[in-house]
């Protein structure tokens, strides 16, 4: 019986009704290098904690465009993040394809939600790894944040990863609807400084509602 | 059906094309757009089936961003053109030909390529092409009007005339010319001119 020893039976519910393997997921994304996103009502903004490299090895991508007009982070096991980021590429691909018309990004976190969720009906694991999207769209500028149980949040802020509490309270300290780009950036690079509790490089990616395309900011390198 | 060719310059790509559309011995559109440009490197200009032929394009259009986005770096010309050549090719095998030909011309890190590809799956590199029921006619001044190294302006005049011959004498194609260029350098530039 699967409440006897629930780690026999990982796949199925758990003590409680709990899922077990979603909830190792979430831990997983606990654990990932902090990813914090702004809306405010000129822009999104993405930011992530890039986690140092071995020597003589590039440093590895934490913000990626999906298509010309949405972009992408997240936090977690990072090869889970890269399998997810193909297939939301492909789902945007495919979109066009289908509707002649770049996807919306609530059908894109929609479609990475169904994605996820597919993983929790089988005995196999969720991808270990959340997603922030930040596009444009005919309704504006999107934040959606997408997590392994299948469920999707839009919204101002959205922080994941380690100590993403710790950020997202320094981000709603100083939140503005009309915060400019430059401060916003300031903002969300105090907020990953405070949770990983140094200096550490990060990565931004952004969307202006004016201009609605995609561009990823250079790693902007504070630690030596 | 069909004229269109493609010529390659000395500074980039040339496609031409008739605007008929015909179905049977009825001329079904005298507007219709046979050149695609998938990007601001790559065009194709189609003759045959209109929908298996936008279907190619599309696919090689999705495809194309795709990589880009994906790798970092643009496919060439001749990835764009293979992709599609396989998917013809497969088509063919399985019983379910996709009825369409195809010039994809256009520039990248190499300089300025034409491919021509067609039901059986074929590609082939060339310096000037034409296809569609009027190509016989347009390969006559085609042949007599092209040299190595011809100039953008020279270029698009030789592929006008060789789509407005082959309107003369092809039933098959008519009611006005497309003409796009794609530069090595600069912008891609499109021209309509209808004939009445």
């Amino acid at each position: 019986m699967a409440t006897d020893n629930p780690y026999r039976t990982p796949f199925f519910y758990g003590p409680e009704g709990r899922l077990i393997q979603v909830d190792a997921a979430l831990e997983a994304v606990r654990r990932g290098s902090t990813t914090v996103g702004i809306k405010t009502n000129d822009y999104v903004l993405l930011a992530s904690q890039v986690r140092p490299a071995r020597a003589l090895m590039q440093a590895p991508e934490k913000v990626f465009a999906i298509d010309e007009h949405v972009g992408a982070s997240g936090s977690g096991y990072v090869g889970d993040l890269l399998h997810l980021i193909d297939e939301a590429r492909v789902q945007a691909q495919r979109y066009r394809l289908v509707y002649d018309t770049p996807i919306d990004i609530i059908s894109l976190a929609k479609h990475l939600g169904n994605y996820f969720h597919s993983f929790t009906l089988y005995a196999v694991r969720p991808p270990g790894a959340s997603v922030i999207l930040a596009g444009a769209d005919q309704q504006g500028v999107q934040l959606y944040q997408i997590e392994p149980g299948g469920s999707y949040f839009n919204g101002m802020a959205a922080t994941i990863g380690q100590n993403s509490e710790t950020a997202l309270e320094i981000i709603a300290k100083s939140y503005s609807e009309k915060l400019s780009l430059d401060d916003g950036i300031e903002l969300t690079t105090k907020a990953i400084t405070e949770a990983a509790g140094e200096k550490v490089n990060i990565g931004f990616g952004v969307v202006r509602k004016s201009v609605g395309k995609f561009e990823k900011v250079q790693h902007e390198v504070t630690a030596s | 059906m069909t004229t269109i060719v493609a010529i390659k310059s000395n500074d980039g790509v040339v496609l031409a094309s008739d605007k008929r559309a015909s179905k049977g011995f009825f001329v079904g559109s005298k507007d219709v757009q046979k050149i695609y440009q998938l990007d601001d490197s790559l065009a194709a200009a189609i003759a045959g089936l209109l929908s298996d032929a936008e279907y190619l394009v599309n696919l090689a259009k999705a495809e194309r961003r795709l990589v880009s986005i994906s790798r970092g770096f643009p496919m060439n010309v001749r990835e764009s053109a293979k992709l599609i050549a396989n998917i013809a090719y497969r088509g063919l095998k399985a019983y379910q030909p996709f009825y369409a030909e195809l010039l994809v011309a256009g520039i990248d890190g190499q300089g300025a390529h034409i491919y021509s590809t067609d039901v059986s799956g074929s590609l082939i590199e060339e310096e000037f092409a034409s296809s569609g029921s009027g190509s016989p006619i347009a390969y006559g001044v085609l042949e007599g009007g092209y040299m190595k190294d011809l100039s953008m302006d020279t270029a698009k005049q030789l592929a006008e005339r060789a789509v407005r011959a082959a309107m003369e004498r092809d039933p098959g194609s008519g009611n006005g010319v497309d003409i796009l260029a794609i530069p090595l350098n600069g912008s891609a530039s499109k021209v309509s001119k209808r004939v009445n």
